[in-house]
């Protein structure tokens, strides 16, 4: 509502003379405000550029939910101290972020959702194999990369890679194949010779049990398999199964089945007379206090070891740094919940690809979609040295590929519940031939 | 072979009695109330999420066993007179609207718990010889508990005013309200009876399963299998269908890959719809 006062003000403003002795005055303290301001210090110019938009997919709900909850922080932590850094080439990152449920047919309605709608330039996350599969025809045809946050299927990298996603698919991050690989023989040598699969039955437990199996027996080894469903509760009927002269008993499940396996390995007996042997999948995001006292014993092979004091000494620097910026402390633990265990050994992919996209972009100069398997090539032949951005230690990304390596470790539980390191395996040990040439894509 | 065979017909019949105790109160509430409870295996869930948060509270698994069964049959009765009592002679409407709490509880449980397994330790750790192994006393334990609590169920059924109200109303709900029978409140008291039922069995599966918020998915999908070749309504047959198809599933394991055994107990189920579609003992 216009007051008696403000209107006399109007009219006071209207009925002003501006004379040429203002006019000029005006004039020059507005050029010289302006030739001012173009000495003062702009640190990053949002706006100017328009931004480099990354979508993101992770399992929030239903499904692989300790996975999603720290690759989606790990990669918003990631994204936010890019920005924080002045962005890539003067553009900043901006997140679209989806939940996949668990879900390949809704993963990919949101997959072509961040492509279409969202315009996403990029595409990085979740741990779900088949979300990745479903998403492939769409990365393909629309030519957009897609980072995998912890997808353990070999074949992703193998030799269907082109027909799969067409070389859209970059991993910096360990899979079945290269696990087997890189942890078979301390098994072998260390366990025993005689090995029993107790996996589940899907595409993830079938690679290990294929991959881990094959140098067993190639070794003059013994194998048994058993399968059962990734959700099963009762393992009895199953631990049954195993053969009495088993030596290692390797298991494969996620989520409570993963914690219910090794409970109930010791609740029937079967501890006492074989080595339990797993890949820490089955328990990331758990505490090994939540597994309790009957995983005292039992061998992990770890990606990144999940307790400060495990990390090499010389990527200390970096590990606290990435930790603090994550919110996770010394034991593995949410920093003001220590309830909550990180999943160590997958999230750091995260927190490298946004570093390995800004290496890449600054490298080929990629402004647009259009340069985007330049980018990808850019990316898949960085060598990385351990830092800030690649706490896990120096990571080496394949062209042939598009498969990165890191170091592997095999942790035993200790009898105070932690994971404690035995021995570092480096990444050269975790190479296998590449199945495929994706060089020559262009 | 024979010492498999035993230790699997052993672990089916308990098993089995673990799997009757989740089906009971699901048949119940269909049985009296003629709703499928999609929120039947949230409810499961939520009283081991209960019991969870008890048992760190007072460290005493049996407190957590006392108590979860009675706030989750209050929750039950806020379900019951807030969402089901207005839609309740609407059998569609009751799925959607059950399979809606059963989202809801999935995802409030995931914000305030957390998506990780936790544990809840077996308060009997004492395990025994069974030929080649060794057999948890807990699974005994819980197998007892599921037969002393049917053995009251079916007292209560049979000789109590309550129950005897709650039969007269399945047998003809029109003659017992005509009687006098407030059926509404037999209607809100089972439906209380079945959540606490779900969160007793809850409590006492999760030293076995772990708990998390997808602890009642697969527990439902078999309860409904139970209940439906047991007899949708009637109690006995869910008992002794839960035993049935746990002994399909354990001994058909030492045979066939154990993935193929589940299966055998899904064709089993197709069997009994084709010969009796009414369950192995429904009328």
């Amino acid at each position: 509502m216009e007051t008696k006062k403000s209107k006399k003000k109007v009219e006071g403003v209207l009925k002003k003379e501006f004379s040429r002795r203002d006019f000029i005055k005006t004039t020059a303290l507005g050029a010289a405000g302006l030739s001012l301001s173009s000495w003062a210090p702009v640190p990053f110019t949002y706006g100017a550029q328009p931004p480099i938009k990354i979508g993101m997919l992770n399992e929030y709900t239903v499904f692989a939910t300790e996975y999603g909850y720290w690759l989606g922080k790990v990669g918003r932590t990631a994204i936010a101290k890019i920005n924080a850094e002045g962005g890539i080439a003067g553009r900043k990152l901006e997140l679209h972020e989806y939940d996949t449920k668990a879900n390949p047919a809704w993963s990919a309605s949101m997959c072509r959702k961040m492509i279409l709608e969202d315009k996403v330039d990029l595409i990085m996350g979740s741990i779900h194999s088949g979300v990745h599969l479903a998403c492939f025809p769409i990365i393909k045809q629309y030519k957009i990369p897609l980072f995998s946050g912890g997808s353990m299927t070999y074949e992703f990298t193998g030799k269907d890679s082109l027909s799969l996603h067409g070389g859209y698919y970059i991993r910096n991050h360990s899979h079945a194949r290269s696990q087997a690989v890189a942890a078979w023989k301390f098994g072998f040598d260390n366990l025993g010779k005689k090995w029993t699969f107790l996996n589940a039955d899907y595409a993830w437990g079938h690679s290990l049990a294929r991959e881990f199996g094959s140098r067993v027996r190639a070794a003059g080894g013994k194998t048994q398999d058993i399968f059962a469903p990734p959700a099963t509760q009762d393992f009895i009927p199953f631990l049954q199964k195993v053969d009495p002269d088993t030596e290692v008993l390797f298991t494969a499940f996620l989520g409570s089945s993963g914690l219910g396996v090794l409970r109930q390995t010791v609740e029937v007996g079967l501890h006492k007379r074989l080595q339990r042997f797993t890949v820490i999948c089955t328990t990331e995001g758990i505490g090994q206090e939540v597994v309790g006292k009957e995983s005292v014993g039992a061998y992990y092979i770890e990606y990144h070891p999940r307790h400060l004091d495990q990390v090499p000494k010389e990527l200390h620097p970096y590990e606290i740094a990435y930790r603090k910026a994550c919110g996770v402390d010394k034991d593995g633990k949410e920093v003001g919940n220590p309830k909550v265990t990180i999943a160590g050994s997958h999230m750091y992919s995260m927190w490298i690809y946004p570093y390995m996209i800004k290496l890449g972009i600054e490298q080929c100069g990629w402004k647009d979609s259009k340069k985007n398997m330049d980018l990808i090539k850019a990316i898949c032949s960085l060598k990385l040295k351990a830092g800030p951005w690649c706490p896990v230690g120096d990571l080496v990304m394949r062209e042939e590929d598009h498969q990165g390596f890191n170091d592997f470790y095999i942790s035993r539980v200790e009898p105070d519940l932690k994971l404690k390191v035995l021995e570092r395996i480096p990444k050269e040990k975790a190479m296998y031939e590449p199945e495929t040439d994706l060089r020559t894509i262009t | 072979m024979i010492s498999n065979l035993a230790v699997a017909i052993m672990n089916g019949i308990v098993w089995g009695l673990i799997m009757a105790l989740i089906a009971l109160g699901l048949n119940m509430i269909f049985g009296l109330l003629h709703i499928i409870n999609m929120a039947h295996g949230a409810l499961y869930m939520l009283g081991a999420v209960v019991a969870w948060y008890v048992i760190e509270l007072t460290g005493n698994f049996w407190i957590g066993l006392m108590v979860a069964p009675l706030c989750v049959g209050f929750i039950g009765l806020i379900i019951e007179r807030g969402l089901i009592r207005t839609i309740e002679d609407k059998p569609i409407i009751t799925i959607i609207c059950t399979f809606g709490v059963m989202l809801a509880v999935q995802q409030l449980v995931l914000m305030i718990f957390g998506g990780s397994p936790r544990r809840i330790s077996p308060p009997i750790a004492y395990r025994f010889p069974l030929f080649d192994l060794q057999y948890p006393a807990m699974r005994i334990m819980i197998a007892l508990i599921s037969i002393a609590l049917m053995i009251g169920l079916w007292i209560f059924l049979r000789k109590t005013k309550y129950g005897l109200w709650m039969r007269a109303v399945v047998q003809d709900r029109e003659m017992a309200v005509g009687l006098g029978i407030p059926v509404n409140k037999v209607y809100m008291w089972t439906f209380v009876l079945g959540s606490a039922l779900a969160a007793f069995s809850g409590v006492l599966a999760a030293p076995i399963v772990s708990v998390e918020f997808m602890m009642g998915r697969e527990v439902l999908i078999m309860a409904f299998i139970i209940v439906i070749v047991g007899g949708m309504g009637n109690l006995e047959g869910s008992v002794i269908a839960a035993i049935m198809i746990s002994l399909i599933q354990g001994v058909g394991a030492l045979f066939v890959p154990p993935s193929i055994a589940t299966v055998f107990a899904l064709a089993f189920m197709i069997i009994v719809l084709l010969i009796r579609p009414q369950g192995l003992f429904g009328e």
